[in-house]
């Protein structure tokens, strides 16, 4: 598709439309007539508190799950009639484990691959093709679990089958990945080569990903953040706009002689505490430029330079989402 | 190519069923014999020293061939709402996100369930062997070749229970006892239902099991003298109520199940 700037815009590979879903006998919605569009090979991060209605939409995106109302296309098929072909496009890593522990962590690979018809179910490791062989090595040696393959996985801990179910949801190469809080339970290590692979995976196979987590650092690596509380989209857009439009810089001033130090934050767009103190907003300029101007002797200096995470916890805060929308 | 994906997904469905059977093979031992001891050994030879005088067949082999249906209608059941504790692991998730028909699904556990039911009952044998019950080869080869009916069949009232029962494994679990316990008192397969009058009979009639059970003896006691004590109808006739039983048990507990899972 050509737009009139003469741009190639692609066609979403995920489309919803004023999804809404209400549970049996719940009074309330858990998800409220949200829309959005991902598109092919985006790294999508879709954001919120418990119970903002994260897994639900992750659940009904991957056919697990009915709507109430509201039009889903994925990957170009329909979700009311076409589910079949959806689950063949897509790959999911569930919220919960989703591993048979009476298996071995290599027979719950097989077991998936051979459901998905990628490959012919053989009973045994030895009699399944080398290509399959090798690509299970490899996965599981780049997460580090290559040496536990053929062990029960009663024996794994909550990381190491989070890293298992990870390999298996990439087995049969889908056009987009699911990842419902992936990294949950993961060392910082793992986390960090997990998303290095993660990034590499989308990056060489044009693999979407459709991220939901709690870590908002996470987001960061994201092409688009989509934070969404109490089942509506409380933000939509790139990292670095979510830092522009939700990161509050300032500097807190005090001093004894507060009339001349007014005069002189004039020029900056200041506003006043409660308490009486300066607060100098430094979105344009740096905090030098500012001291650069000051000659009163001043009581109090701070410079106040939110986290991401203070930003997103200040949006997901009832009273800022209002502001925001 | 879309056949050979659902036919390759209750292959290896199946498959799983199998393995898990073999990786907890000392618990699939011990319940192996356990049943044919409780209520073969135990009830059952209770039942003929002390009432089974005057029948005019041998009630061990009878009970024999009626607890061997059972076992197949309940383990195969029970293979299918194991789905229930395999939704609790959330490992149905894994199975229902699969490209695959849900007919398969169902399909597959019931393959899996006939393959680990059958393996059971070498332990009928060994048990009958032991007790003096004559089971010749007849038997034995009638049994092999219904066995995969009776089992779809149990299969199929599995699917039903566990759309039916599906709140909990321990609600399922409940479920299949309630369900296999009915059946075996009231379908004849260990006490012979002939002569049952009023709401028993009412009852009798109304076990799927029963019709299971009555087309292996039909088959098995054809031509002899106890036919017309112990079978009730033609073996034509139970094979066609089976057959629409198990059609309409599959396909409306494969739908509720599914329904079930999507529409929460």
């Amino acid at each position: 598709m050509v737009n009139k700037m003469g741009e190639i815009k692609l066609q979403p590979i995920i489309q919803v439309k004023n999804l809404t879903k209400r549970y049996n006998k719940a009074q309330q919605l858990a998800v409220n007539n949200i829309s959005f569009d991902v598109q092919p090979g985006e790294f999508f991060a879709f954001l919120g508190p418990n119970g903002a209605g994260k897994t639900t939409t992750i659940s009904i995106l991957t056919t697990t799950l009915s709507k109430t109302s509201g039009d889903i296309t994925i990957a170009g098929y329909n979700i009311n009639n076409q589910s079949k072909d959806i689950r063949q496009n897509v790959g999911i890593v569930f919220q919960n484990p989703s591993l048979d522990l009476y298996l071995t962590a290599e027979e719950n690979i097989r077991f998936h691959v051979s459901l998905y018809g990628d490959y012919q179910y053989k009973p045994t490791y030895r009699l399944m093709p080398q290509e399959y062989k090798s690509l299970v090595t490899q996965l599981a040696d780049f997460l580090d679990i290559g040496e536990d393959l053929f062990k029960p996985l009663r024996t794994f801990s909550g990381g190491m089958k989070r890293k298992l179910e990870i390999i298996r949801s990439l087995m049969h190469k889908p056009k987009i990945l699911f990842l419902d809080e992936p990294t949950q339970g993961l060392d910082a290590v793992s986390r960090r080569d997990l998303w290095g692979y993660l990034r590499k995976v989308s990056k060489e196979q044009k693999t979407t990903i459709f991220l939901t987590t709690h870590y908002i650092e996470e987001a960061e690596f994201a092409d688009r953040v989509c934070i969404v509380n109490h089942g509506q989209i409380a933000f939509l857009g790139t990292p670095a706009e979510m830092k522009n439009r939700l990161m509050d810089n300032y500097l807190l001033l005090d001093a004894e002689n507060r009339s001349l130090l007014a005069s002189e934050l004039r020029p900056f767009k200041t506003e006043i505490t409660p308490d009486g103190k300066f607060k100098v907003h430094f979105d344009e300029q740096t905090p030098q430029h500012i001291f650069s101007q000051i000659k009163t002797s001043l009581l109090q200096l701070e410079i106040h330079t939110p986290s991401l995470e203070e930003a997103y916890m200040n949006l997901i805060d009832s009273k800022n989402l209002e502001a925001v929308q | 190519m879309s056949t050979k994906r659902e036919l390759n997904a209750v292959g290896v469905i199946g498959a799983r069923e199998i393995v898990r059977f073999f990786k907890d093979w000392k618990s699939s031992l011990v319940f192996s014999f356990m049943f044919p001891v409780l209520f073969l050994g135990i009830l059952g030879g209770s039942i003929a020293e002390n009432l089974s005088s005057g029948l005019g067949y041998n009630y061990l082999q009878f009970a024999l061939i009626g607890m061997v249906a059972n076992t197949l209608v309940m383990n195969t059941m029970m293979s299918v709402t194991s789905l229930v504790e395999d939704r609790e692991n959330d490992f149905t998730q894994e199975i229902f996100v699969a490209p695959v028909s849900r007919y398969s699904i169902i399909l597959g556990k019931i393959v899996g369930g006939t393959v680990t039911s059958i393996l059971q009952l070498f332990a009928f044998v060994i048990v009958a062997v032991v007790m003096g019950i004559p089971v010749g080869l007849p038997i034995i080869g009638w049994v092999l070749l219904l066995a995969p009916i009776i089992c779809i069949s149990g299969g199929a009232l599995g699917a039903l229970i566990a759309s039916i029962f599906s709140s909990s494994p321990k609600t399922a679990d409940r479920g299949v006892i309630m369900i296999a316990f009915a059946q075996m008192f009231l379908s004849g397969a260990i006490i012979p239902i002939n002569n049952s009058t009023g709401i028993l009979s009412v009852l009798a009639h109304a076990m799927p099991m029963t019709y299971l059970i009555d087309l292996l003896r039909g088959v098995i006691y054809q031509g002899t003298p106890a036919y017309s004590s112990i079978v009730l109808y033609s073996p034509a006739f139970d094979l066609i109520v089976v057959a629409i039983i198990s059609v309409a048990f599959f396909i409306v507990g494969t739908t509720l199940f599914v329904r079930g899972e999507r529409n929460r």
